[in-house]
């Protein structure tokens, strides 16, 4: 599950709290690129901020700076913020933020928030739902190990070479699969085909 | 990116308190072919002792306690004969040592279980031994000799066709994603009932077989093919 790239920013004065928070991301199956900012300007400056997918930030780095704040905030409408607290914060600044997480949580929760308001299609979050594989994808994981093309799976199972191409990429993500051989013992296995 | 417990390593720390914090090491100091009874002495004495390079050795050795510092900047061409001795020290430990001990471990399972799972997993290491050697023969046998002629200064106009850096790579990606399917089919999908033991002592060589791997491509990346790549731009006259 190499393939998700999920970046964020931290913005945070507590050397702790961001070693503590980028510990726990870093040991999950995600691949995180955290980046550490001190203080929002330093976040405008970012050239790559575009590619943020949180921004994980401490409420009092917007409570003196809310126009600034909420300003950034409108120039990446793609980004969700969330507030990092362990302090006492009034509600107004609360509704700032899409989401908070509170360091006296325990990290996998932490982790679920991070993820929940990361990108969508997430490779993590998918291989989390299920590992079973649908029906669909059974009859393409069959048609592969009989030999066949992506564009021959096509044509017998009217669909596109598109739809057999995502096929194949989410049998590879629910199973950890890649290559014919691999996926020929899975099938075995499974009992989706049997070689008697 | 991953983060680990164990210590960052500096030239001033004494080897063998790192060897009972990470005993992998030793397998790092068998790669550079030193012995790892050094006594008492520090990380920067065993260096200048045996000549190697004391960023190399210190980047290397961090690199098995989890921490990626690997910096083409900071070495120089003399340091490449010392990296492809390294190379090519565990490409032995490879071939002759850690797939010869998970192909006995596959066998001795398939013994006592007579499912046809287990047989096709013999199969699909097989041919997985054999691609892996194959890769390992192309860097004995092209690509480290390219790169020592040109150390040498004795790269013909030909020499070069057969290496790429690109090939290199791409083989890495293979070798490194079947390994990963190897361990996703035998801890997710097949159930094995007997031997648990032997089964367990399989996973961990695999998993043993990955980290090396693992160090052993990041430094073919990040340190010899940066510091080849400068040297083909530099030659010294």
């Amino acid at each position: 599950m190499t393939e998700c790239n999920i970046y964020i920013a931290v913005i945070e004065h507590s050397h702790i709290i961001y070693e503590g928070l980028t510990n726990i991301l870093l040991k999950s199956d995600h691949h995180f690129h955290i980046y550490r900012f001190n203080g929002i300007q330093e976040l405008t400056d970012f050239k790559d901020k575009e590619k943020l997918h949180v921004v994980m930030i401490n409420p009092s780095y917007v409570v003196s700076n809310k126009k600034n704040f909420n300003a950034v905030k409108k120039s990446l409408p793609n980004t969700y913020w969330v507030g990092i607290l362990y302090s006492y914060f009034d509600k107004n600044t609360i509704e700032l933020f899409d989401d908070t997480v509170e360091i006296t949580e325990n990290p996998e929760k932490i982790k679920e928030t991070i993820c929940r308001v990361s990108t969508d299609d997430c490779i993590c979050r998918e291989a989390n739902k299920t590992e079973e594989l649908s029906s669909r994808e059974k009859d393409v994981l069959i048609e592969l190990i009989n030999g066949l093309s992506n564009k021959e799976i096509a044509d017998k199972l009217f669909i596109s070479t598109h739809t057999v191409a995502s096929h194949r990429k989410k049998i590879t993500r629910k199973t950890g699969i890649k290559s014919l051989s691999g996926l020929t013992i899975y099938a075995i296995t499974q009992k989706i085909i049997s070689i008697e | 990116m991953y983060q680990t417990k164990k210590t960052y390593i500096k030239p001033e720390m004494k080897m063998s308190g790192l060897f009972f914090e990470n005993p992998y090491l030793l397998l790092m100091m068998e790669h550079f072919n030193l012995d790892f009874m050094v006594y008492n002495k520090t990380v920067e004495k065993v260096c200048i002792e045996n000549s190697i390079n004391t960023n190399i050795f210190i980047d290397i050795a961090n690199l098995y306690n989890g921490f990626n510092e690997l910096d083409a900047a900071k070495y120089s061409r003399s340091d490449i004969s010392t990296i492809i001795n390294f190379l090519k020290s565990s490409h032995d430990y490879y071939k002759d040592e850690k797939y010869p001990e998970i192909q006995q471990l596959i066998k001795k399972i398939s013994s006592v279980n007579e499912t046809k799972e287990i047989k096709l997993i013999g199969k699909f290491f097989d041919e997985y031994f054999n691609e892996v050697l194959e890769h390992l023969d192309y860097e004995d046998k092209v690509a480290f000799p390219y790169f020592m002629d040109m150390l040498n200064d004795n790269v013909d106009a030909n020499g070069k066709k057969d290496y790429s850096a690109k090939v290199y790579s791409d083989h890495h990606t293979d070798i490194e994603s079947k390994l990963m399917e190897l361990k996703n089919l035998l801890l997710r999908h097949i159930p094995i009932e007997k031997d648990r033991s032997m089964r367990r002592k399989l996973i961990i060589s695999l998993f043993e077989l990955d980290y090396d791997l693992n160090i052993h491509y990041a430094i073919e990346e990040s340190a010899l093919i940066p510091l080849i790549v400068k040297t083909e731009k530099a030659p010294v006259k």
